[in-house]
């Protein structure tokens, strides 16, 4: 039974490892993953690119959040939004913006803030990828001042801190 | 009860049942590892050096071993390793409910919804590791390749 196993295990390396060298969509054998679970340092997602915008730690957006003059943006959809998020943050669902117009959408909604305002971007934790694309829209559009803060509403809430529900839906 | 786990045709369906069920499930996974890492980081489970060779590898496993049980080729250690891996993936999943992790990842599910998704996969799973345990005890060695 083990030297079956072995073997199995062997030929599911081999083909594993071996196929990842031809592959066109091969990733690095060893991951540059943090570990979720250890505490410090912003949340980065894996597919973070260079001239992404700055990943800020849940401390880093507390402390902005209590002091400087900074626009919380929930990039979720407005049922996520509604059920609860970050105290006084604007939504702009990433998944609803518009074909045409978007800038003067997007302006709307930000309250017609300068292009260099400080936003920080987040949507419900570290398995949504919306406040990244979010993000990256933004930048192309020319708003110079972006982060996002990858923990997101569920990191905020699990700290205890404020939250703005609309809508109640817990059942 | 012993006479209906050896039974020769039950076990063949369920080999099959559950050689292309895991089959199945490796495809996305073999041709999409970038995405299958991200999905395992989701999980906090593992050391993030780790993730990339884990998302390499246990597809392949699955491949292999749904195929191995399906022809009856290395069998007891393909028997071996479905029952491991389908524990392995009902201790992952409840370790996320109970942690209230999004694991739903086309991504873009909050809350309660991807919970509901979450118990659905628990729930699928635990019905597996009932077939893949009676392959575990079936002594039934008919109809494959290379019976021992």
């Amino acid at each position: 039974m083990i030297k079956d196993a072995v073997i199995i295990l062997l030929i599911s390396v081999i083909f594993g490892l071996g196929i990842n060298v031809v592959s066109p969509r091969s990733i690095p054998y060893i991951g540059k993953y943090r570990s979720l679970s250890s505490s410090g340092g912003p949340i980065v997602p894996p597919d973070a690119e260079e001239g992404d915008p700055s990943f800020i730690a849940i401390d880093v957006a507390q402390l902005e959040f209590d002091g400087s003059d900074v626009l919380f943006v929930d990039a979720r959809d407005p049922s996520d939004f509604e059920c609860g998020t970050i105290q006084g943050s604007v939504n702009l669902p990433f998944e609803y913006l518009p074909e045409e117009g978007v800038e003067a959408y997007i302006d709307s909604i930000l309250g017609g803030v300068t292009k260099d305002h400080r936003l920080i971007l987040y949507c419900s934790g570290e398995e949504c990828d919306l406040s990244l694309h979010l993000g990256r829209n933004l930048q192309i559009l020319g708003y110079t001042n972006v982060a996002v803060f990858f923990g997101g509403s569920r990191e905020w809430e699990k700290l205890g801190l404020e939250i703005e529900r609309r809508v109640n839906c817990d059942e | 009860m012993r006479r209906i786990v050896d039974n020769d045709l039950l076990t063949l369906l369920i080999r099959l049942t559950v050689g292309i069920t895991y089959i199945y499930a490796s495809f996305y996974k073999v041709i999409e590892p970038g995405a299958f890492a991200k999905s395992i980081w989701f999980y906090h489970m593992v050391p993030g050096n780790l993730i990339n060779l884990i998302a390499l590898i246990l597809p392949w496993l699955e491949l292999v071993v749904g195929l191995a049980l399906i022809v009856g080729l290395f069998y007891r250690g393909a028997v071996l390793w479905i029952n491991l891996i389908t524990v392995l993936f009902i201790i992952a999943l409840s370790t996320a409910i109970v942690r209230g992790l999004n694991i739903d990842c086309g991504c873009f599910k909050v809350g309660k919804e991807a919970t509901a998704t979450a118990w659905d996969a628990l729930i699928f799973d635990i019905g597996l590791l009932a077939l893949t345990l009676q392959l575990w005890f079936s002594r039934s060695r008919k109809w494959m390749l290379a019976a021992k």
